[in-house]
């Protein structure tokens, strides 16, 4: 499992709608700023991308310094973002294919308004079990 | 020997090279230079990278054998040969050296059997690739021979790379367009790792790299012309990607292996530093000074960064000045800005950890681009930490005063944050780690006293002696260890170590000058963020741009330059917001709101102030979130220049309760109850509060605002008040705006609930959840009025008539009840209204046979009311049950119109009139004794009849028989009456002018009674009429008087009487009641002229619209002789009366007969077509009458009035199928 993961669900208007630290090394109280930071910068580089680009998975698309962004662009354009350390790129979309599922399962619950913040712990619980097998 | 006589040949002259169009070229002198294979050189490269690095392998592979025995030649020395050649792809061939003496026959004889072997062997026809050289006696030419060979294999290497090259040219170019290349499947990950963040760069760059390769090729290959012109393509090519020299930095620093002074500037475009080409010379021929390990030691401290500020500051402004705007495509442009942009912002990172390690770490915003950039950026690796300088006590001194001066800058709102970190670990550790002479025991030592803002602990005084032990030190000098140090730098030594190491190693004049003081360092920073910036928002990359923004606004603040930086903290803020990043607003929103605060820009700050407030609960703690609210609060009391409405929708949320939602009838007030959420930290009194309510089905209209007066406290979370409601129309509504204020402060709210998504334009797709919260219902009936009683009532005493208010799905809470009694009713006053709940049961309760007892089992509920000007005010709890309200009521007089009006109002009016039945206690009839006329008789009283006098007041033309007061014998009185019961009373009167003897009597039979039960008197008058008197009508009709009480009980759908007078069973005192009824007595048919019969109906009887005929027959009794005067004796006027209620009639009502004068002519067939026009009744037929002739002469058979019985119609069978 990777050391650093920071998960996170963007809609389509940019807003994150789910946040994960599912690394292994305990989160760092300045991590989050930093890791939220940098998978916001990187929304540009995604934005350069996804219209040119009719893959899903957008492999290390950015990098900072060790970290490495990989997105999962969907049809609706949300993003899942993954910021990471790790270079297991099959684990890594295996990962985004589950959440994907996951989140379009959560889309289907009339309860839930689309696009709105992800509050749902059995999804969390699964995104990081997820994670756990998978980064 | 041999690499001596070949080095004697070189350079090679005249060499012909074939160019990158196969053409040959004459190379006048090429350079080469002979290596063995075992050359550390050729091992050095990963496989992966070679073929990029091709350039840098040898030529072709010179195989040197010498072999003086066939066998050993066959056994050992050619399968080695045919393994090297095999495996190499190089060019290669052979030189067999012939180590025999040439006085030796034997030798020179084997050996030339081996080279002839050899030849056999490895040359082909083609390819002659063995050549001999006799070492002892060298042919002449041998050399020739060997460098021709030479060249072609250089020629054939070059032919081979050049298609390789452009083979790679080709496919990176294609592979450019596509996007998720990605350019680190190119390059070694170690390259990645260390340059990741600039990926984009390289990925730009990678073509530019391989055709740099080829030019350096040719350059190599001395095809000068030819590498001009690459380089040439080279220069094209930056232009055209906008990434100029982008690929020589990341090629250059990679490899970075200058040395000499002023190599750490990038000195790519100037002509008198050495050219890039020669560094990669430099690198490629020297690497093996420096060995495989980069041995650092050799380099001047952060080499590497400041070589990198060096190149991006160089590129910047060579690219700048080649750039002008509209030259290239958008998109090319787009990218040039966003290349511009990263080596800025690669540049400003690299120049912060310059400053950082001089100590003007305080100056770095501590914000999450700058500790992003710099907390996972390592330090930089000297073998040696630069160590501090002999006599720069006075700078540590300087150093620690300002580390000492150094006061965290304190947020706004008493925020407190840990700092975020600029540094990769603790500086401190790093450069006394890395400072050789110091174990790791020390390490634990160095923590304890690790200086700090306040921290003046570490004693001044050892800093002379420790710096004189390493006076004779110089920091560049890197090895020397023997004056080494025991104690560990402090933070100031360090900076100033650094100060002095950096000195030495920026050669730049400009650079070092803004590291020399901390404003100059803040004034680049601030150029370089300006810069990186700029070029960010010229291209897409808006959030790069933003973001940078931002840490300008960091330095116009800290330098008290609000405007400014208000400014463009608020386009960061707008980003983040408009984003929803929380994390990183809520860095950057206290910073705005201290601007704004010292600005005085009220109406920002108290925006701010909310925006602080209304970000996730977890990003501040409670005590700065109350820090926030009081802010809000207190502007809000405090006299604003420009009050400004305020939008709170995040902080008061509302929504209707839960459950159904409130319906109300129309025009009916209500209370609406309302949840706000309140996001405030602490209770927060709203002055006022409205919300608006929009129609749903009626968007005309504008919203109406309900109000709330009073001031409202908002307690942390989940608030219910209530609002008043006035009516409103009909529909359903929702709640619209919440408006209100807080002190002198508007404030408006629209969002309807909590935890959905921020209100931006894009969510107008969702349907935002409106839920109505209010109906009001049509207009309709809410309570229904209906008389309590169905039997008729007793004239002239009090009676109770009862009112069933029933609400229809309607609270009557604080109804009032207008009674207005009809004309001839009066309201008995003096006694209280009741009024009960109302039991189905007790409508069953008509039956008779029941006892009273039983007729009032709801009794105890009765509750008394007093009318008060008309008007009854209905109890509370009969607001939602059906109740009846008793009324005493008299009806004052006879023959009276009856009913009794009443009127609702419960805010609104129901105008209901009752109609009351009134009866009298007798029904009189009259039955003529000898005639014996049977009419029907009724009588609606259940309770005994105690009758005291009875008299007849005869109308004019009859008269009494006897005595004349017309009065039964007084023995007879009282007379009970029970109920099921018939009395007659016989008057005896007789015409008056005749003096008939009229006999009276008085019976009292029992008989049952038919069908409905309905005991009754029957009062019979058997007159017997002898005579008749026209002369005088004064008194049209006879009054029968009847003095009587009742008693008995009343119950039957009625209230049981409470008030005693009113039913007063036994009180015989009680004032006797008079009974009057008209009667009018018909003088008999004296003499019959004429004679009108009713023929009889068919006998399948009559049916609801089927046509009869009815027939009457008139006959003249006798003839007419005295009245003769008129002309038309024989015509007599007839005219049928009919109930236009009951008869519809076909043909003439009014007409004449023709009737001769003749006794005994009749008319039969005056016939009329006639039609029942209504349902099953019994019902009087019409009648003929003779209107020009005395009634007193006319016989009618029947007699008296009848009844035929009318069938309902008969039903209709046209859609009937017959079973």
């Amino acid at each position: 499992m990777a050391n650093t993961a920071c998960f996170m669900i963007v809609s389509k208007n940019d807003i994150p709608i789910y946040e994960a630290e599912v690394g292994t090394v305990p989160k760092k109280e300045d991590a989050a700023h930093q890791h939220q930071f940098i998978l916001h910068a990187a929304l540009d580089i995604v934005q350069d991308m996804a219209w040119t680009t009719s893959a899903m998975f957008l492999k290390a698309i950015d990098r900072f310094n060790d970290l490495v962004v990989s997105v999962y662009i969907k049809v609706i354009h949300t993003r899942l973002m993954l910021l990471h350390d790790s270079r297991n790129d099959d684990g890594i979309k295996s990962f985004f294919q589950e959440v994907h599922e996951l989140y379009i399962k959560t889309l289907l619950n009339p309860l839930y308004l689309p696009g709105s913040r992800i509050t749902s712990s059995h999804f969390d619980t699964k995104v990081r079990a997820l994670a756990r097998k998978y980064l | 020997m041999v690499k001596k006589g070949f080095e004697e040949r070189l350079p090679f002259k005249r060499a012909f090279l074939n160019n990158k169009t196969r053409n040959p070229v004459l190379v006048e002198e090429l350079p080469a230079e002979f290596i063995l294979t075992t050359d550390a050189r050729l091992r050095s490269r990963f496989p992966q990278e070679q073929s990029l690095f091709w350039f840098r392998e040898p030529y072709a592979t010179i195989v040197l054998v010498t072999c003086e025995d066939l066998d050993e030649f066959k056994n050992i020395l050619k399968p080695r040969l045919k393994l090297i050649v095999q495996n190499d792809e190089r060019e290669w061939f052979i030189v067999f050296v012939s180590k025999a003496p040439a006085h030796n026959d034997q030798a020179t004889k084997m050996a030339k059997k081996v080279y002839a072997k050899l030849e056999v062997d490895f040359s082909s026809k083609k390819r002659e690739r063995c050549c001999k050289l006799d070492i002892n006696a060298p042919e002449a030419n041998f050399w020739d021979d060997l460098e021709t060979k030479i060249m072609e294999c250089i020629r054939n290497t070059l032919d081979r790379r050049i298609q390789f090259y452009e083979e790679e040219i080709r496919k990176l170019s294609e592979q450019r367009f596509m996007p998720v290349w990605n350019f680190c499947n190119f390059f070694h990950p170690e390259e990645v790792k260390r340059y990741g963040w600039y990926i984009p760069l390289y990925y730009a760059a990678a073509n530019l790299m391989v055709e740099e390769s080829l030019a350096f090729m040719f350059e190599i290959a001395h095809l000068h012309e030819d590498a001009l012109r690459e380089y040439d393509e080279l220069e094209l090519c930056y232009l055209e990607t906008g990434a100029q020299r982008v690929c020589q930095y990341g090629w250059k620093a990679r490899e970075f292996g200058g040395v000499e002074q002023g190599d750490d500037q990038a000195t790519l475009l100037e002509p008198a530093r050495k050219p890039l080409t020669q560094i990669v010379h430099d690198d490629s021929f020297r690497e093996f000074e420096f060995g495989s390990i980069y041995l650092p030691s050799m380099l001047p401290f952060c080499m590497r960064e400041v070589w990198v500020i060096t190149a991006c500051l160089a590129l910047i402004d060579a690219t700048a000045s080649h750039y002008k705007d509209g030259l290239a495509a958008p998109d090319v442009e787009k990218e040039f800005y966003r290349v511009q942009g990263e080596i800025y912002t690669l540049c400003r990172t690299k120049f912060m950890r310059l400053g950082y390690l001089i100590g003007y770490g305080s100056d770095i915003e501590r914000s999450p681009v700058n500790s992003a950039s710099l907390s996972m950026l390592p330090w930089p690796k000297p073998a040696v930490w630069p160590s501090l300088p002999s006599n720069a006590s006075s700078e540590v001194l300087a150093k620690e005063k300002m580390i000492l001066q150094d006061s965290p800058r304190h947020k706004h709102f008493g925020i407190q944050r840990k700092p975020l970190p600029l540094e990769p670990s603790v500086l401190l550790r790093e450069a006394n780690r890395r400072r050789a002479s110091l174990s790791a025991g020390n390490m634990s030592e160095l923590f304890d006293g690790r200086p700090n803002a306040n921290d003046s602990s570490g004693p001044l005084s050892p800093l002379p002696k420790v710096n004189s032990v390493s006076m004779s030190r110089t920091f560049s000098s890197p090895g020397n260890f023997e004056g080494s140090i025991d104690r560990p730098m402090r933070l100031a030594e360090i900076y100033v170590a650094a100060e002095h190491a950096l000195r030495n190693t920026i050669s730049d004049v400009k650079l070092w000058e803004s590291l020399s003081s901390i404003e100059k360092f803040e004034q680049k920073y601030l150029d370089l963020s300006k810069g990186a910036a700029n070029n960010y928002h010229r291209s897409w990359w808006k959030r790069h741009g933003v973001v940078l923004d931002g840490e300008i606004a960091a330095v116009y603040h800290k330098h008290e330059n609000y405007d400014f930086a208000a400014n463009l903290y608020e386009k960061v803020c707008a980003l983040y917001a408009g984003e929803g990043w929380e994390n990183l607003l809520a860095e950057v929103l206290p910073n705005l709101a201290e601007c704004q605060k010292i600005q005085n820009d009220q109406a920002g700050y108290l925006s701010s102030c909310v925006r602080l407030l209304s970000l996730d609960k977890g990003l501040f703690l409670t005590k700065e979130r109350q820090a926030f609210q009081s802010e809000v609060v207190r502007l809000a009391h405090s006299e604003m220049e420009h009050p400004v409405p305020l939008d709170v929708s995040s902080l008061i949320t509302f929504s209707g309760n839960q459950g159904p939602l409130l319906e109300l009838c129309d025009g009916d007030p209500g209370t609406l109850s309302v949840t706000l959420w309140s996001e405030f930290p602490d209770d927060i009194t709203l002055e006022s509060l409205s919300l608006t309510l929009t129609a749903t089905n009626n968007t005309d209209e504008g919203a109406k605002a309900i109000k709330s007066t009073e001031a409202i406290v908002l307690r942390p979370g989940r608030n219910i008040i209530t609002l008043p409601l006035p009516p409103q129309k009909p529909g359903s509504y929702v709640l619209g705006v919440l408006t209100g204020q807080i002190g002198q402060l508007r404030f408006r709210s629209h969002s309807f609930s909590k935890g959905g998504p921020a209100d931006s334009d894009d969510f107008l797709s969702y349907e935002k959840p409106t839920r109505p919260i209010l109906k009001v219902a049509n207009p309709r009936s809410l309570v229904d009025l209906a008389a309590a009683v169905s039997s008729a009532l007793l004239m002239n005493e009090s009676q109770w008539v009862g009112i069933i208010v029933r609400p229809l799905n309607y609270s009557l809470k604080g109804a009032v009840l207008h009674i207005d009694a009809g004309p001839g009713l009066r309201i008995e006053e003096r006694h209280h209204f009741e009024i009960e709940k109302h039991e189905v049961g007790t409508q069953n309760m008509t039956n008779l046979d029941n006892p009273p007892e039983n007729l009032s089992p709801v009794s105890t509920g009765v509750k008394q009311l007093t009318l008060e000007d008309g008007k009854i005010k209905l109890p509370d709890w009969t607001s939602n049950i059906t109740s009846v309200l008793w009324i005493p009521l008299r009806a004052v007089s006879d023959g009276l119109a009856k009913g009794t009006p009443a009127g609702f109002k419960c805010l609104r009016l129901l105008r209901r009139t009752i109609a009351v039945h009134f009866t009298d206690p007798f029904h009189v009839s009259i039955r003529v004794a000898d005639k014996c006329n049977d009419g029907t008789l009724l009588l609606q009283v259940k309770a005994s009849l105690a009758i005291y006098d009875a008299w007849l007041d005869l109308q004019d033309g009859f008269a009494h028989a006897g005595k004349g007061d017309g009065r039964p014998a007084s023995s007879f009185f009282p007379l009970i009456v029970s109920p099921k019961s018939k009395a007659g009373i016989l008057f005896s009167i007789y015409l008056a002018e005749a003096s008939a003897k009229v006999r009276f009597s008085l019976f009292v039979l029992y008989e049952s009674v038919f069908v409905e039960r309905q005991a009754g008197l029957k009062f019979v008058f058997p007159i017997h009429l002898t005579s008749a008197d026209e002369a005088k009508e004064l008194q049209p009709v006879s009054i029968l008087n009847i003095k009587y009480t009742i008693s008995g009980s009343r119950n039957l759908g009625a209230h049981t009487p409470v008030a005693e007078e009113l039913t007063g069973p036994d009180n015989v005192k009680a004032e006797h009641l008079t009974f009057r009824s008209e009667l009018v007595l018909q003088r008999p048919v004296l003499d019959p002229c004429l004679a009108v019969g009713f023929l009889s109906l068919p006998s399948s009887g009559l049916r609801v619209g089927q046509l009869v005929t009815m027939k009457w027959r008139v006959e003249r009794l006798k003839a007419l002789e005295e009245k003769v005067a008129s002309d038309n004796l024989d015509e007599v006027l007839y005219e049928v009366n009919i109930n236009p209620e009951n008869w519809m009639i076909a043909g003439r009502k009014r007409g004449y007969v023709s009737l001769s004068t003749k006794q005994g002519m009749r008319f039969e067939d005056r016939d009329l077509n006639i039609m029942p026009a209504s349902g099953c009744r019994i019902c009087p037929p019409p009648q003929l009458g003779l209107p020009n002739v005395d009634e007193a002469n006319i016989s009618c058979n029947p007699p008296g009035p009848h009844l035929v019985c009318v069938l309902p119609p008969p039903l209709s069978s046209s859609y009937c199928v017959p079973a």
